[in-house]
């Protein structure tokens, strides 16, 4: 006879993790949809430094990705681990402290971003502070998991717990190595890794961001909550194995196919061409599987907002993961890179898959925990319509306009010259496709606040059931199997060694691509003339992470004619070895800056700055008048000096006694410039705009020689 | 055009090589693993999140 254990599942955690999902779901997007409007209306800046875009868009992405789709993950993981492992969590205390320290992690960053605390690499701009809570808050995270799973009831480990765990192991490794940097100051650090290498390490976490926090745990959910609200089992448990681990094994290798053409070595990008191409097979086997879980109940999507949901979140999975591969092919990332496309392409990933599959286990879960039904089916319909419409009038238009733009800039005269040598030009022509991108955030937004009244209704209908009673047969901790048995029958057992499994698996992409990069000094020729940032540059470069300028602008020239004639020659690898962080950007919504130095005098940059407008009449930049007002702050330039001193930037003896003798020296030089050209102001040589235009002057000019009739070239 | 790509397939880097051997290998062995699981088991596993509470083996689940 078998024994069994009366127990409970945690179903406050679970209700605490789905309202935060929800409210910072409405949050994240109402910021998106904020930025959304900035760039058709540019007043909407409001001439203020925390609402400016360059600061709103990092914002933005960081609360879609770890307040709306991480207390989603947490929301699902936690509600189906107990369940799948016949357990509740291992610690309420610890998963208490998981919460609140992730909202506070999330508050932490709404207040930092806007104020321009930012290490700018993207998806990990938070400093280092915020990093280690993070650190801590997953290490506590992975603790009440793994207790958990340590102490469960089932033998087996169902393929759903597999992805939690290849994610919190993964998620650990690209954390720590990303943000491997050495503080300044409390909010200020430079990253370890500088110029191409550390392009490299943030790709390959940024992609994998994307790959194992806005993925594997949703595809865990998948494996979850697909068959439950179908309640028919997966389609294939065979696919779902070998879907993992191709899954976990590739994507890894796949981050740089976000650098393709840029000063990467080319052994890199083909690494990561080929790897995301061979992406399709596991992604679209995943698909399919989840596709094939509704066979026979196709009736029942009709009617059931749920499935529908979740039929288009796996559908917009696949749609995402095919064309991921397909942007990853060189000729079409040629055309596609610094575009709105790719805007387009991560909106159907986050808003079909990640939304989608979170609002139907919203509509799934609540009510089962809350013991109600639904308040209303029509009102969840609705919302579903309205949302897919929102994704489709997002994508759409962006992928029209990244089309447009890309093939303008490409475009040549019969006599050999750019067509649209103007690059607001081509800015212009894409305005129209940016309103209606508008108009597809607002829909989906418009559909968000249906599901929150709704399931605000559900759940004041019913009661939580907080500790929900249920029993289980004890495990037998000294299984044996029954004769000959496979590894993988054993592995699944077998937790730990699952995560060191996983861990193996995804470190092998890892490192064949970092390791040599960083060891072997030929991946990175030196250039001669390439020298550190003087102390103003310096303080001038901080000031374009802080404002978020990489967010619009690139700084890298492709190796394509048509960049070459419009910006200047194309950039070499040995150009950043001073670079920390490097800042090529992904996209560009106003042009290349990387040989922007010396190609407009001081004082244009100056009035640019203060009204974009005056400059360039039709511009969609917003103003920057606070770096006219504001004096710039030199209390950390020396303690900056030597952090980079200490990273391996080989300072002269000069500097790094006194920086602020050739800041002074710098700053009244351009100041004196700025005066020529008619420009007055109390104390210019102490503002901030003067240190912006000393880096911007410099940018990309260390391979040109500076003519010897003048040094400078106003 | 092949005889092009046949005229560098000789300068491969090794990163490249490894990689897909590695793929190639990996992929051979969850596919020979997945298929040697007993159907039983498989069953088993595949029913796993229908059944949020005990259900004795010889009571249908609902």
């Amino acid at each position: 006879m078998t024994t069994t254990e009366k127990f409970s599942y945690d179903n406050t955690i679970v209700r605490n993790f789905a309202y935060a999902t929800m409210l910072w779901g409405v949050v994240g997007m109402l910021v998106g949809l904020y930025a959304a409007f900035q760039l058709i209306l540019p007043s909407w800046n409001l001439s203020f430094a925390p609402t400016t875009f360059g600061r709103i868009r990092p914002l933005h992405t960081n609360a879609a990705i770890f307040a709306f789709v991480g207390n989603g993950i947490f929301m699902g993981v936690y509600y189906s681990l107990q369940r799948l492992l016949k357990a509740r969590m291992y610690s309420d205390f610890l998963s208490k402290f998981h919460f609140w320290g992730w909202q506070a992690i999330i508050i932490a960053a709404a207040i930092t971003l806007p104020l321009g605390i930012t290490s700018s690499h993207e998806y990990a701009e938070l400093e280092w502070p915020i990093d280690l809570a993070i650190a801590v808050i997953w290490i506590v995270f992975g603790i009440n998991m793994m207790g958990t799973i340590l102490k469960r009831r089932e033998q087996h480990l169902y393929v759903a717990i597999w992805f939690y765990i290849a994610t919190w192991i993964t998620v650990t490794v690209l954390h720590v190595g990303n943000n491997l940097e050495l503080p300044v100051h409390l909010w200020k650090s430079y990253p370890v890794f500088a110029g191409v290498q550390d392009a490299l390490v943030q790709w390959w976490y940024g992609h994998n961001a994307v790959a194992f926090f806005l993925t594997t745990p949703y595809l865990g959910l998948m494996y979850y909550f697909l068959p439950k609200a179908a309640n028919r089992p997966v389609y294939s448990y065979r696919l779902s194995i070998i879907h993992f681990w191709a899954l976990i094994f590739i994507y890894i290798w796949a981050g740089p196919h976000h650098l393709l053409y840029t000063s990467l070595p080319d052994w890199a990008q083909s690494l990561g061409t080929v790897f995301s191409l061979m992406l399709i097979a596991p992604s679209w086997g995943g698909m399919l599987n989840g596709l094939l879980t509704l066979r026979g109940v196709w009736d029942k999507v009709r009617q059931e907002p749920i499935l529908k949901f979740m039929v288009v979140a796996v559908t917009a999975y696949g749609m995402s993961t095919f064309e991921g591969p397909m942007l990853s092919i060189k000729s079409v990332n040629a055309i596609s890179h610094f575009t709105d496309w790719t805007i387009g392409h991560v909106h159907i990933g986050t808003l079909g898959w990640n939304g989608f599959l979170t609002f139907g286990i919203l509509y799934w879960l609540l009510p089962k925990i809350f013991s109600t039904p639904l308040y209303s089916t029509k009102l969840a319909n609705i919302h579903f319509w309205v949302g897919t419409m929102g994704i489709l009038f997002y994508a759409i238009p962006l992928y029209w306009a990244g089309w447009t733009q890309s093939l303008m800039w490409k475009q040549f005269t019969p006599d050999g010259f750019l067509q649209y040598g103007n690059f607001l030009e081509t800015v212009t022509q894409i305005l129209p496709m940016y309103t209606l991108r508008a108009v597809g955030g607002t829909l989906y937004f418009a559909g968000v606040l249906i599901m929150v009244y709704n399931l605000r209704k559900t759940v004041s209908a019913g009661n939580l059931l907080a500790d929900e009673e249920t029993e289980a047969p004890v495990r037998v901790t000294d299984y044996k199997s029954h004769g000959k048995e496979h590894w993988h029958r054993w592995i699944e057992r077998r937790p730990v060694q699952m995560l060191m499994g996983s861990a193996v698996v995804i470190l092998i992409g890892g490192l064949v691509e970092i390791f040599p990069m960083i060891m072997v000094d030929s991946n990175v020729p030196r250039i001669a003339s390439v020298q550190p940032y003087t102390p103003l540059e310096l303080e001038g470069r901080d000031i374009y992470i802080r404002e978020g300028c990489l967010g619009c602008h690139s700084q890298m020239i492709r190796p394509f004619r048509s960049e070459t004639e419009r910006y200047g020659a194309y950039s070499k690898s040995g150009e950043f070895i001073y670079d920390r962080p490097f800042l090529w950007g992904s996209k560009r919504t106003g042009p290349d800056l990387h040989r922007v130095g010396r190609k407009y005098p001081d004082s244009w940059h100056y009035n640019h700055m203060y009204d974009p407008q005056s400059m360039s009449p039709g511009s969609i930049m917003p103003p920057y008048p606070w770096l006219i007002d504001d004096e710039l702050n030199t209390k950390y330039t020396a303690a900056k000096i030597k952090t980079l001193v200490t990273l391996g930037t080989p300072y002269e003896s000069s500097i790094i006694e006194d920086p602020l003798a050739s800041l002074n020296q710098q700053a009244k030089e351009i100041a004196d410039n700025l005066r020529k050209d008619g420009l007055v102001q109390a104390n210019l040589e102490k503002k901030e705009i003067i240190a912006l235009i000393a880096y911007l002057q410099r940018l990309g000019t260390d391979i040109q020689p500076i003519p010897v009739s003048s040094n400078n070239t106003n | 055009m092949f005889k092009y790509i046949l005229a560098e397939s000789g300068n491969i880097n090794w990163m490249a090589l490894f990689a897909l051997l590695t793929f190639f290998i990996m992929f051979v062995l969850t596919i020979w693993v997945v298929f040697k699981k007993s159907p039983e088991h498989i069953r088993e596993m595949e029913q796993l999140p229908l059944s949020d509470s005990f259900t004795p083996k010889n009571e249908p689940k609902k």
